[in-house]
């Protein structure tokens, strides 16, 4: 046809299938004489072609305009328009991104279409696990005080965030963990026996030990091992380090396992380059995960006025490409609708979602920590009286008639009762055999090793008073 | 149109050829004076450039494990991943630019062949590459992870030491992430430069939980790198970037494994022991010549090839203090960053490592 220019590929490279369809679209412009190269119907028959081929073969954007004469934006970074005002994007924070809730601050359903309308035995469960956590926190708090253990952090007032998102989940869906997560843990039903043998360190610590108390991990249980750095877990949950979380999402995803990741972190791990690199890198390499961000207000005693700029953390979602949500974190309902339907469909769709939980952190960050220094009573208890998700949940089974006044009493001293319990035992039993400082670092163990665990054998032979040898088991 | 192409063509045919006669001609050209150096300067600039600081030695053509094939350290390399993908159905390989073959080629072909959920590119980020490649390995998949060049292992230090080489131990052997292995081009090339010639085996050779593995063959290399990846422990393989295609010799087939943690004695001698690692291996080998034609110094010559945990007995440190005639000599590049036009001087060639033993015989 007269006055239509030669189409040429201009990028190096091309998305497979779509050269195919390039060349009938091709040849059908050149045969309809479209005076605008490729013409629109074109286009847009690419278009659709390639993004659908995008969302199941390839992550990758790319513009699908290939005409010479086409005034259009050509840049393979970018599927946008040209504009020719110049006008910067004003970042929204006065007015960020909405909050979802369920329920109101008194307990009350807003909108009943929201209502999951969970059976009362599982909601019933919430309440239990949240309550038993909030006692097992306030007895190991005590005991950190008294010399009993060396370090504690407790969960006060984001126990909606764990037990919420938990209950959406499968069991054995992979959970990646920063530190102030115990409550998906008693969800899953780990016997306080296990926290606080953790806790303590002694001979039924499934961690051997190692690690300071709340560093908790339960294989059965789909929890990996908390570890301290921050954020770390996020790129391995595609695991305080998002990457690893993210990478065990790519693996689920490989093979087929019908398993979601989830990767909990604070607002101020969610600072981290990690956190940066998992969620890049979870969108690119299509990961089912959920990012869960429980935005507390504080990390240590940084606010977040301190931490961030911009609208929190789901307002990051978008920049990566990510399907993000903000919710009320002190109303289990709302984080609980969220993660099952984010979970439903990042299992469905392999593509991560990001929860951004609101909450607020009643305790101080951890044992070592008084927040009377950069916060005021009042602000906490706010929090403590006004807004906390036991007290909304407890609202809510009273108004349905599922709990009352004489349960809670009774709940109460029976939680109280068999934490003190757990917690006693816990004490008596001896540490593990010392010998367990050196297995574990590798899956063998290498000779120089054995060695050094010989030798120390040795020292203790002659140096043994020395050591609190009677604390661990022989 | 022409004229331009017809000056490019000179161009390019001056590039390949060298300095001489072309150089002449093209000042005759009409191009603009000093945009070229005089020839004789050309010549000799182009030669001290391109002479390496060692001569590889291939090993003689293993007869153990069948057929063998002419390769390359990088076709070595390629071959223990396609034998590793084809083996273990859960194995993947990513990093940057590992798709279309690598920047140094060594992922060839293995996209097509596995297909693009398997052998993949990731965003540009050093501690996402090996953070997701330890939660593959945590869910017991094998995770292979290219870091383009060891210079840029450093914002993955902490994944590496705090997450990597402690999952296990912390986690009381609940969790690990034993299948990963981490790759990367290794050391001096004679225009690295700061950014390109890195050798920080060191940083990590006090991490206990990690092994790190530096091979000086592409036999080596295929038969090592097989084993890292078929350790049940997090490991580095560095590879020297210097041997990719200068390192020729006959490379089995099939899959081969050369056991990590130890040493290799590849030349026996009796009165100094030389220990070095990779690329530095061939140059100590040359010394090892030089000591007995110019001393008659016999001299041992051992490959660590596992930098942690490392084969003490092979190499006997401690233990024979008391048995040494000499203080041990370490000959390496001098405390700076890896410098570009100084590196002739920075690097411990044969002639730096015969004047240590040289000292040490006469000590």
């Amino acid at each position: 046809m007269k006055g239509q220019p030669p189409l040429s590929p201009r990028r190096g490279r091309i998305l497979e299938g779509l050269l195919a369809n390039m060349a009938v679209v091709t040849a059908a412009a050149r045969v309809l004489g479209s005076s605008r190269g490729l013409g629109q119907d074109g286009l847009l028959l690419l278009r659709r072609l390639g993004v659908r081929g995008l969302a199941i073969s390839h992550p990758q954007r790319q513009q699908q305009r290939f005409s010479s004469l086409d005034d259009k934006p050509q840049f393979p970074g970018a599927s946008a328009e040209f504009i020719d005002k110049l006008e910067f994007i004003q970042p929204n924070v006065i007015s960020g991104i909405p909050i979802y809730r369920v329920m109101d601050r008194q307990g009350q359903i807003i909108n009943p279409s929201e209502d999951p309308n969970l059976p009362q035995e599982k909601v019933l469960k919430f309440y239990k696990s949240m309550t038993l956590l909030n006692t097992m926190d306030r007895i190991l708090y005590e005991s950190q005080r008294q010399g009993r253990i060396s370090f504690y952090m407790t969960n006060y007032g984001e126990e909606g965030t764990h037990v919420g998102s938990a209950a959406a989940l499968d069991n054995t869906d992979l959970v990646f963990g920063q530190y102030r997560e115990a409550g998906v843990l008693m969800y899953r039903d780990y016997p306080l026996e296990l926290f606080m043998a953790q806790c303590y360190g002694n001979v039924s610590d499934l961690g051997k030990g190692r690690q300071m108390p709340v560093h908790y991990g339960c294989k059965e249980r789909h929890f990996v091992t908390i570890s301290s750095p921050l954020a770390t877990q996020i790129p391995q949950g595609e695991d305080a380090h998002p990457g690893p979380a993210v990478g065990a999402a790519y693996a689920a995803k490989r093979a087929n396992a019908n398993r979601v990741v989830i990767c909990y972190f604070g607002e101020g791990a969610a600072s981290e380059g990690d956190a940066h690199a998992g969620f890049n890198f979870a969108a690119t390499l299509e990961c089912p995960i959920i990012f869960f961000c429980r935005n507390n207000g504080y990390a240590i005693s940084t606010p977040t006025s301190e931490q961030y700029r911009g609208d929190g953390i789901a307002a990051r979602g978008p920049g990566y490409g990510i399907m993000s949500i903000r919710v009320d974190g002190n109303d289990v309902f709302a984080v609980y609708n969220a993660t099952k339907e984010a979970r439903r469909r990042a299992v469905a769709e392999n593509q991560p979602f990001l929860i951004e939980a609101m909450t607020y952190r009643i305790g101080h960050h951890s044992t070592s920590d008084d927040s009377s220094a950069y916060r005021s009573v009042d602000e906490v208890n706010y929090w403590d009286k006004q807004d906390h998700p036991i007290s909304r949940l407890r609202h809510y089974l009273q108004s349905r008639g599922w709990w009352d006044d004489e349960q809670e009493k009774d709940w109460r001293k029976q939680s109280r009762k068999k934490v003190m319990e757990a917690f006693e035992q816990a004490e008596r039993k001896p540490k593990p055999n010392f010998s367990l400082l050196f297995s574990d670092v590798y899956q063998e163990m290498p000779a120089q090793l054995r060695k050094q665990q010989e030798s120390l054998a040795r020292h203790l032979q002659t140096y043994g008073e020395h050591y609190p040898l009677d604390h661990f088991e022989k | 149109m022409a004229v331009a192409a017809a000056i490019a063509c000179r161009l390019l045919r001056l590039r390949a050829a060298g300095a001489g006669g072309h150089w002449r001609r093209l000042r005759g050209a009409g191009l603009p004076r000093g945009f070229l150096q005089p020839a004789s300067a050309g010549e000799d600039a182009a030669q001290w450039r391109r002479v390496a600081h060692f001569t590889f030695q291939p090993d003689p053509e293993p007869l153990e494990y069948g057929q063998t094939q002419k390769m390359n350290l990088f076709q070595a390399v390629t071959s223990a991943l396609d034998n590793s993908l084809a083996k273990d159905p859960t194995a993947v390989i990513f990093g940057e630019d590992v798709a279309f073959g690598g920047v140094f080629r060594c992922t060839v072909g293995l996209r097509d062949k596995y297909g693009k959920d398997r052998v993949f590119n990731t965003p540009l980020c050093e501690q996402g590459i090996v953070g997701f490649g330890i939660g593959i390995a945590v869910t017991g998949a094998t995770a292979i992870a290219e870091i383009q060049f060891a210079d840029y292992i450093f914002p993955a230090f902490d994944q590496i030491v705090n997450e990597a080489a402690k999952y296990r131990y912390r986690s009381g052997d609940l969790f690990n992430c034993g299948s990963l292995t981490i790759r990367a081009p290794w050391g001096c090339v004679g225009h690295g430069a700061v950014y390109h010639s890195q050798s920080p085996e060191a940083f990590f050779a006090h991490c206990p939980g990690i092994k790190v593995v530096v091979p000086r063959s592409p036999f080596q290399a295929k038969g090592l790198l097989l084993s890292c990846i078929e350790d049940k422990n997090p490991c580095i393989f560095f590879e020297p970037k210097i041997l990719y295609r200068a390192a020729v010799e006959q490379v089995p087939v099939e899959p081969y494994n050369i056991p990590l943690s130890q040493a290799e004695v590849i030349q026996e001698g009796s009165d100094v022991t030389l220990v070095a690692w990779g690329t530095q291996v061939h140059v100590i080998r040359e010394v090892a010549s030089m000591a007995q034609e110019k001393l008659g110094v016999s001299c041992e010559v051992i490959d660590l090839r596992t930098i942690i945990p490392w084969d003490v007995d092979t190499v006997c440190k401690e233990e024979c203090f008391l048995n040494l005639e000499a203080p041990i000599s370490r000959v390496c590049g001098y405390d700076t960053p890896f410098p570009h036009v100084f590196e002739p001087f920075y690097i411990p060639d044969k002639w730096k490592c015969y004047d240590a033993l040289r000292k040490m015989i006469n000590y």
